[in-house]
């Protein structure tokens, strides 16, 4: 169609980055439970009812460019489940999911590429599993080195690293490739503390030039300093979304009553004279 | 319809895609992500070669021990009569040392990469691509004690060697979509490993390697049911080995090397592109779930 491709950039500004719609993942623990044969064999012919559960239910959450989305919550709560499907890495059994943009993230830095293979090799692997050219990674290398900050390390193969090395790489590769969309995941917990603030620099610099951010963490002051907005996520649900000092408070309050909830429980049941 | 610049980085996800939009998914992912795949391949050879304190050396040892084993096993057991037998086994245990070493590898292709595959997006149908493709090396270091065996029965070398790469294409064919199959299995039933390994051991003594086709025509139950011979010719190895055997070897008669039957590659190569396409559309098919079973 002949539409100019100027109005088409102006408008891909104002179209969110991210939009998902009653977005839903379904996990089947018949294959998650990693099962021989033997046992599937055996629940096929016990007609055992397909166990299933929900790790994401009606999520509806859009992003715009620029904004940077903090996504907390307790354990198990679907965080991570969220960051995949946006990655394209899962499908979602229900709902939708649209992104416009270049997306990268490493959800859990630290796995590396190879270990065999040296640092510097695994720039070049990681850029091809990114699915950028390898001239583009061969121009990127010097600054993803840099910023690495490996020393020597880079031309030892990845076995002989510490995690947070490798968590240094795994960042300096996954920010390197200027993505429209970012997507981090507990990253800002990982490396030394000199490392931690040239992570968070680069976030916040990322964030300012138009991109958009979305972040896993456990860290509060993380989010409500340097978010625009989050989401609390509990049991796949979203709990509530908004200005990053509400989600907290609200999450850090739950948090507090589930555990007095918890301990009134076992309160209950510690001096329950039938169990004494 | 509304194109936008950056339609290319976009993405939504549709429910159920067709198996020809899968297929054709597939292929552009394959050709598209090459160098990722020769990446993969390198660091596989860069694998095999460090682990071990031999290392590369083993391309060459492997085939030839394995040879030796089956030429005492075989003369002791069974007294074949087949004239020059280390050339005439030879001959087969080159092209399935590589097959077989191409089935373990695919099995752990997918498996083996379960983090990065939970961390980033990438097509995963180029992990049995490159197991496939390194196996295609493990065959080429297997020339080199081939042609040093030819050494000791000069009569056999001769221009129909030039046969081999044509042999192996057809051969490379089958065992990516052999890969492709079994690695997206695996991710399932993660004991496919297992079951392989027998198979494949039944599968090679059923197969025409320690003995020639022929030879088949001469047993009593072949000539009874004569469906046999038919089952036997359709597979894949028969018509491999028999390939591979005529270039390299000869006949078991005595006669020297000559063209393969062409019909029955012909016919394996067009079988072995609809593997593909069906052992592909499969793996596309339960591709998504492998973030959520790994």
């Amino acid at each position: 169609m002949a539409i100019p491709a100027t109005a088409a950039w102006s408008s891909a500004s104002t179209v969110p980055a991210i939009e998902t719609h009653d977005l839903g993942v379904q996990y089947d623990l018949r294959f998650t439970r990693k099962r021989t044969m033997r046992e599937s064999l055996q629940r096929t012919i016990s007609r055992h009812p397909p166990e299933r559960f929900w790790a994401l239910r009606h999520v509806d959450v859009t992003l715009t460019h620029g904004e940077s989305l903090a996504v907390i919550g307790p354990n198990g709560a679907g965080k991570s489940t969220l960051l995949q499907v946006l990655a394209g890495i899962m499908r979602p059994t229900e709902g939708s999911v649209e992104v416009r943009g270049r997306i990268s993230g490493l959800l859990t830095l630290g796995a590396g590429f190879d270990d065999e293979l040296s640092g510097r090799e695994n720039i070049l692997l990681g850029g091809a599993f990114l699915g950028l050219r390898d001239t583009v990674t061969r121009e990127l290398m010097p600054a993803i080195i840099d910023f690495a900050d490996l020393g020597t390390f880079i031309d030892t193969p990845l076995k002989t690293y510490s995690s947070g090395m490798r968590a240094r790489l795994g960042f300096s590769i996954a920010t390197a490739v200027d993505p429209d969309i970012l997507l981090l995941d507990e990253v800002l917990a990982t490396g030394d503390a000199q490392f931690r603030e040239k992570s968070k620099a680069r976030v916040i610099e990322l964030a300012q030039s138009a991109k958009a951010v979305v972040l896993v963490t456990h860290d509060m002051n993380w989010v409500t300093e340097y978010c625009n907005r989050a989401i609390l996520l509990e049991r796949g649900q979203v709990i509530i979304e908004g200005a990053p000092s509400d989600v907290v408070a609200t999450h850090l309050e739950r948090t507090a009553a589930a555990r007095a909830d918890r301990e009134a429980q076992a309160k209950a049941a510690g001096l329950d004279p039938r169990v004494r | 319809m509304f194109i936008s610049p950056s339609q290319m980085a976009s993405r939504r996800v549709s429910a159920n895609p067709s198996p020809l939009s899968l297929l054709r998914e597939a292929l552009a992912e394959i050709s598209s992500r090459q160098r990722l795949i020769a990446y993969l391949v390198q660091a596989d050879m860069k694998k095999r070669g460090s682990d071990t304190v031999l290392g590369n050396l083993w391309w060459i040892l492997d085939p030839l021990l394995q040879m030796v084993v089956y030429v005492v096993f075989v003369t002791i057991l069974a007294r074949s009569s087949e004239p020059d037998y280390p050339l005439f086994i030879f001959a087969a245990i080159l092209p399935w040392k590589w097959y077989s070493s191409v089935v373990s590898d695919a099995c752990g292709s997918v498996v083996g990469r379960a983090g990065l595959i939970r961390q980033i997006a990438f097509p995963k149908i180029v992990l049995p691509i490159a197991a496939a493709t390194a196996g295609v090396v493990g065959f080429a270091w297997g020339l080199i004690p081939l042609l040093g065996l030819m050494l000791f029965y000069p009569d056999r070398i001769s221009v129909q060697l030039a046969w081999l790469p044509v042999i192996a294409i057809v051969q490379y064919v089958f065992s990516i979509g052999t890969a492709i199959l079994l690695a997206a299995a695996n991710v399932f039933f993660r004991d496919l490993g297992n079951v392989a390994g027998h198979v494949l051991r039944l599968w090679w003594f059923l197969s025409p390697s320690l003995y020639s086709l022929a030879t088949f025509d001469s047993l009593k139950e072949i000539k009874d049911h004569p469906i046999l011979r038919e089952i036997a010719g359709l597979n894949p190895f028969a018509v491999l080995f028999e390939a591979y055997r005529a270039v390299i070897y000869g006949d078991s008669g005595g006669g020297l090397p000559h063209a393969p039957d062409l019909l029955p590659l012909a016919e394996l190569l067009v079988a072995s592109l609809v593997f593909i396409a069906l052992a592909s559309i499969f793996f596309k098919r339960v591709e998504p779930d492998f973030a959520k079973v790994l």
